[in-house]
């Protein structure tokens, strides 16, 4: 085992971890605890959107660009199911469904972002896939820009331009860790994407259906030979990948209020995640998640905020010129272990 | 009769490969289809296995009509099929494996049984049940193959090319692992080119040629036929 882990340690993936490690470390002593804390509420988030873009890569080798309109999905969901809870408990206080009502709003946007998934694996992904194989990954990537174009499009036909924000989801003080002041929906976002997170991780270890989704992303005609469905467990991938996203959307809605195109920013950087482990591989992008956040929040801290969008792009080109297959790729293929 | 072919015509897209192909198992007979490089005994396996829509003609499981009614539901009707790239998946643990090979069974405790059953027919892979299935030895992967398709507990076993990729020892051990499930009761149909031992093991035979079966009989029949002797023996 020690010496396992030594040889794990000298990869691309170990010294990149080491790395990031000692980078927080030292950011932390140099400007104070608040680092560590901004890190690991934008890198959650961004875990999130990436874990459901990178399912799809390994999944159903689609190279999504329609992910982003999942996550302005779930922000538009949350605010039309928060905006008149919040407005019926101003005029009627009760303190229990007052700490309820952010877990209504982002519950309904997961279930909205499924259903959405699931209409779009119905009506875009397998009438193509009946069609015609060839050209896969180019086509599908290819329709999914343009779908994004379309949801984008229809955002502002049907909800206007103007944004659409909460103030706030949980009343009361911020709470305090480490002299650092956190809002109550800071806090819970982070709670949210680590409990999400934690969840799909025993999804697909431990059940039936998340072992079939391993094994289609593995072997699709031998998913096939052992009796699986593929249509269904196609439906669910892309339901549970653009359900992740919507999560992702409504727990920050806070932060973006909900517009046509909020969901660029979250789709280019689960890209930069993506790119920067390789693709389709989730646990790459889990701890991708925390690198890249850990990044934007040193570029802003020590460069300036205008940079936050050029530093992971430099880093992505220099991650495609020295090592192709991303800093946790290797050769097998699967979605959860790579 | 437990699996009927009828005249079928297959292919892969505009390509047809099989041209009226007939073929009768019995329940617990071990039967074989030989034939030179492309002659389509693989498309015939994956025809029947679900894998390819057919053009015309019928395959009939139990008396029930299965073909083009799609892979997943061919293996719940009790059809299990080892292709000969094996289809394993390669990131899963041997034990994994074996669980997706399950994947149709609800029954718990069933699941169970057939696990210890597989386990003790293949002992070499309880040793290695935690090993990834891709880091395993070709022998190795073709009793995990077997393995998970046992595991689904099916009434008629389909094997692609069991030898293919072997070394002749390793090939003997998989020919009588075959052998050893025969005896218990189930019906196999072997698809080699392994023509000298696939017709001394079986016990009735199709011979494919060009898309076409040209000769059925007792194994050991073909075994003697001048035409199988010149074509495939050499002598």
């Amino acid at each position: 085992m020690p010496e396992r882990f030594l040889s794990w340690l000298k990869s691309a993936a170990g010294i990149t971890i080491l790395l990031t490690i000692f980078l927080a470390a030292y950011a932390t002593i140099d400007r104070g605890p608040y680092i560590l804390v901004n890190t690991a509420i934008t890198g959650g988030m961004l875990a999130l959107v990436a874990i459901g873009l990178a399912l799809l890569l390994g999944v159903m080798n689609v190279a999504s660009f329609v992910h982003g309109e999942y996550f302005m999905i779930g922000t538009l969901a949350a605010y039309y199911v928060f905006t008149p809870l919040n407005a019926y408990l101003t005029e009627n206080p009760n303190p229990f469904l007052t700490n309820l009502a952010p877990l209504i709003a982002i519950l309904s946007a997961a279930v909205v972002g499924a259903a959405a998934g699931a209409l779009t694996e119905v009506l875009v992904f397998a009438p193509m896939r009946r069609r015609s194989r060839e050209n896969w990954v180019m086509n599908s990537f290819l329709l999914t820009v343009g779908l994004a174009v379309v949801l984008i499009n229809a955002h502002l036909l049907i909800f206007g331009a103007d944004f659409k924000g909460i103030v706030r989801y949980w009343p009361g003080r911020p709470f305090t860790i480490m002299d650092v002041f956190i809002s109550r929906d800071r806090f819970f976002a982070f709670l949210i994407s680590i409990v999400v997170i934690i969840a799909f991780w025993l999804f697909m270890k431990m059940t039936r259906t998340g072992r079939a989704i391993r094994a289609v992303s593995q072997d699709e005609t031998g998913s096939l030979m052992v009796g699986i469905n593929l249509t269904g467990i196609l439906i669910f991938t892309m339901a549970l990948g653009c359900s992740l996203a919507a999560v992702a959307g409504a727990s920050l809605l806070f932060l973006y209020p909900s517009y046509p195109t909020v969901g660029l920013e979250a789709l280019y950087m689960a890209w930069f995640i993506v790119i920067l482990v390789g693709l389709g591989n989730i646990i790459g992008a889990l701890t991708g998640g925390f690198m890249v956040a850990l990044l934007k929040v040193l570029t802003v801290e020590y460069i300036g905020s205008g940079w936050d969008f050029v530093v992971p792009t430099a880093l992505i080109i220099i991650v495609l010129i020295f090592k192709p297959s991303g800093i946790f790729g290797s050769e097998v293929r699967g979605a959860l272990e790579k | 009769m437990l699996l009927e072919v009828k005249q079928l015509n297959a292919g892969h897209g505009f390509l047809q490969i099989l041209w009226d192909v007939s073929i009768q198992i019995d329940v617990g007979e071990y039967v074989c289809i030989v034939g030179p490089n492309g002659a389509g005994k693989s498309t015939t396996l994956k025809t029947i296995a679900g894998l390819i829509n057919p053009i015309s003609g019928q395959v009939l499981f139990k008396g029930e009509p299965i073909d083009g009614i799609g892979g997943h539901k061919v293996t719940r009707k009790g059809i299990a099929f080892t292709s000969e790239e094996m289809n394993l998946f390669t990131n899963m643990s041997v034990q994994e494996n074996l669980l997706m090979g399950a994947y149709i069974l609800d029954d718990k405790a069933l699941i169970k049984r057939r696990m210890t059953y597989v386990y003790e027919f293949f002992p070499r892979l309880a040793e290695r049940r935690s090993q990834l299935a891709g880091t395993m030895s070709g022998g190795e992967r073709k009793m995990l193959a077997i393995g998970r398709a046992l595991m689904s507990d099916p009434d008629l076993l389909l094997v692609d090319e069991p030898s293919f990729g072997l070394a002749p020892q390793l090939t003997t051990t998989v020919f009588e692992s075959l052998d050893k499930l025969v005896q218990e009761g189930l019906t196999i149909l072997l698809v080699e080119q392994n023509v000298t031992k696939t017709l001394a093991v079986t016990d009735r035979g199709y011979v494919l040629e060009n898309g076409r079966i040209t000769l059925k009989g007792k194994s050991s029949e073909l075994a003697c036929d001048p035409h199988v002797r010149k074509v495939f023996l050499g002598v």
